[in-house]
């Protein structure tokens, strides 16, 4: 048996973590005292935590399951949330036969709250415009990533994969040994599989999975890639510390992230600032940090990597066709200002002006002697040997 | 090679046996045994780590089942066939009367029209948990076809079809 357990007196929270699959019943004492001492201490709500819990057998489901019926005899006032992981196929189900004991103990998927801005960002109709954005990126990344330390041979995984165009790209440049792309967002990766069925794309293992409580075992592989992912959750540090856990020692991690008020253009500058001086707010209001990316270098030494390369890139109208350009920021428009900036209850005439610095942005990039652009960091780190 | 149980191909991916007494001393070895199997045979699902995690909970508690109701003596196997979304699992179990009136009744008990609420029942049941409780999980949570095959006076075959993909 191979489990933690900790109590978190602050939230109220037992987590439970790893396998649990005792022969008897009796293996479990640390869990019981660990129980009995929360429902003492807890007042309102006891929050278990088995988003992480990968393994759970019978016998011990059977026996946390009478450590919960005595808490609710004990103590008639006591709510108990169980709180699971959409990733751990067999958990909600599961842990659902506990609501049996008491309308007190509930049962919820955790991953929702985790992911703020995922319910607009996993948007169908926002895919082609992720395909799009990778699209401008490459060209430069294709030329980046080998200086971070990606080459022919290994084993990467692209976490926070979406739609799974940047693996394919990487299969296909770099042929990796192995390949283990994931997201979160069902439907993106339903879509990554078709176009790799459909370009014959064969190798790429595209998995459902939980950038902060990956499943994937420590120390796999050689090249892990995360990109304008951090920027969208509102725990970077947590989805980092995963990211270095199943990085090989002496393997890299390589991430990109954004400065959205740092995109600029001309003509009509002074507009197109405000607006993406906007846009940061917006990404606040919803707990994401769309300025992560110069931040990176510290997040990366703040998690334990040494080695910490960093660079940035522009990706402008002049990289190909203007019109990829305006397309992108097209989207931008019609997610910040058209959902979320609604969603927060901006004004009309906040809206107006908020769409006008997208426009502005646009038409830099399509004006003949216009230039627009969208500024990125990388940054890599290298995870102790 | 392919093997035909029914009128279904099953094509073998992959088969395990150990001595009876050497799997009955540790009971670590349904947990390893259940994954290391799972990650050999769900690498070509369409979401692999979703899929082993499923697969290996389902061959954990049909393993623990087994270290708990075997002779001794001979040999235990594992097979694991699959014929598309299905894969098959075969525990071949050294047994005796006693083993196999065990199993017999246990898989008998498994077409009941209440057996969701059995399960259920078993889960949250005061004292010694109910030995059939793995057997009821695969039949009700994972949604397993469970049968029976004599083999003889001395073994017994246990066989559980799971259709994980479509399940969750």
């Amino acid at each position: 048996m191979s489990f933690t357990i900790r109590y978190d007196d602050n939230n109220q929270e037992l987590v439970m973590a790893g396998a649990m699959s005792p022969r008897a019943a009796d293996e479990l004492g640390e869990l019981r005292t660990m129980f009995e001492k929360a429902t003492t201490q807890v007042s309102g709500t006891l929050y278990l935590n088995v988003k992480r819990l990968v393994r759970l057998n019978n016998i011990a489901f059977h026996e946390l399951a009478r450590f919960v019926a005595k808490a609710c005899h004990d103590k008639p006032d006591l709510k108990i949330s169980v709180v699971t992981s959409s990733v751990v196929g067999w958990s909600a189900r599961k842990f659902a036969k506990l609501a049996h004991i008491s309308p007190n103990i509930s049962v919820e998927q955790y991953d929702k709250d985790f992911y703020p801005g995922q319910g607009v960002l996993e948007d169908g109709g926002f895919i082609p415009i992720l395909r799009t954005q990778t699209k401008l990126t490459w060209r430069h990344e294709r030329e980046i990533l080998p200086r971070h330390g990606m080459r022919p041979g290994l084993a990467v995984a692209d976490i926070c994969c979406g739609i799974g165009d940047f693996a394919a790209l990487l299969a296909k440049e770099f042929t990796p040994s192995r390949l283990v792309a994931i997201d979160h967002a069902k439907p993106s990766l339903a879509y990554a599989r078709k176009v790799a069925a459909d370009f014959g794309i064969k190798g790429i293992e595209y998995v459902y999975g939980d950038a902060s409580s990956l499943l994937v075992d420590d120390n796999q592989f050689d090249f892990v890639t995360c990109r304008h992912s951090l920027q969208v959750f509102d725990k970077p540090e947590l989805i980092l510390k995963e990211l270095f856990r199943i990085c090989k020692p002496g393997g890299r991690v390589y991430i990109t992230n954004e400065k959205n008020s740092h995109c600029l253009g001309e003509p009509r500058g002074e507009s197109i600032q405000w607006t993406y001086n906007e846009v940061a707010k917006v990404w606040a209001h919803f707990k994401m940090d769309i300025e992560l990316g110069p931040k990176s270098r510290r997040y990366m030494a703040d998690t334990g990597f040494d080695d910490i390369r960093m660079e940035s890139f522009m990706v402008t109208n002049l990289d190909g066709d203007p019109q990829d350009f305006a397309d992108v920021i097209q989207a931008w428009e019609n997610v910040y200002a058209g959902q979320m900036a609604v969603e927060r209850g901006d004004s009309p005439e906040f809206i107006a002006r908020f769409r006008q610095g997208f426009q502005d942005h646009i038409f830099a990039a399509l004006h003949p002697k216009g230039y627009a652009g969208w500024p990125i960091w990388v940054a890599s780190g290298r995870k102790p040997a | 090679m392919t093997v035909t149980t029914g009128n279904t191909p099953f094509a073998p991916l992959l088969e395990i046996a150990l001595g009876t007494d050497t799997f009955a001393a540790n009971w670590d070895h349904c947990d390893r045994i259940a994954t290391y199997v799972a990650r050999m045979v769900s690498h070509n699902r369409t979401d692999s780590l979703l899929y082993a995690n499923l697969f290996s909970s389902a061959l954990n508690e049909l393993l623990e089942t087994a270290f708990r109701a075997h002779n001794g003596g001979g040999e235990i196997s594992c097979t694991v066939s699959r014929s598309g979304p299905v894969d098959r699992i075969e525990l071949t179990i050294p047994c005796n009367d006693k083993i196999t009136s065990f199993y017999a009744n246990a898989i008998n008990d498994l077409s009941a029209a209440d057996v969701a609420d059995r399960y259920v029942a078993a889960l949250l049941a005061e004292g010694e948990l109910d030995p059939r409780i793995g057997l009821l999980e695969l039949a009700v949570d994972y949604k397993a076809k469970l049968a029976l095959t004599p083999m003889g006076q001395d073994k017994l075959r246990l066989v559980a079809d799971l259709t994980l993909e479509d399940t969750y």
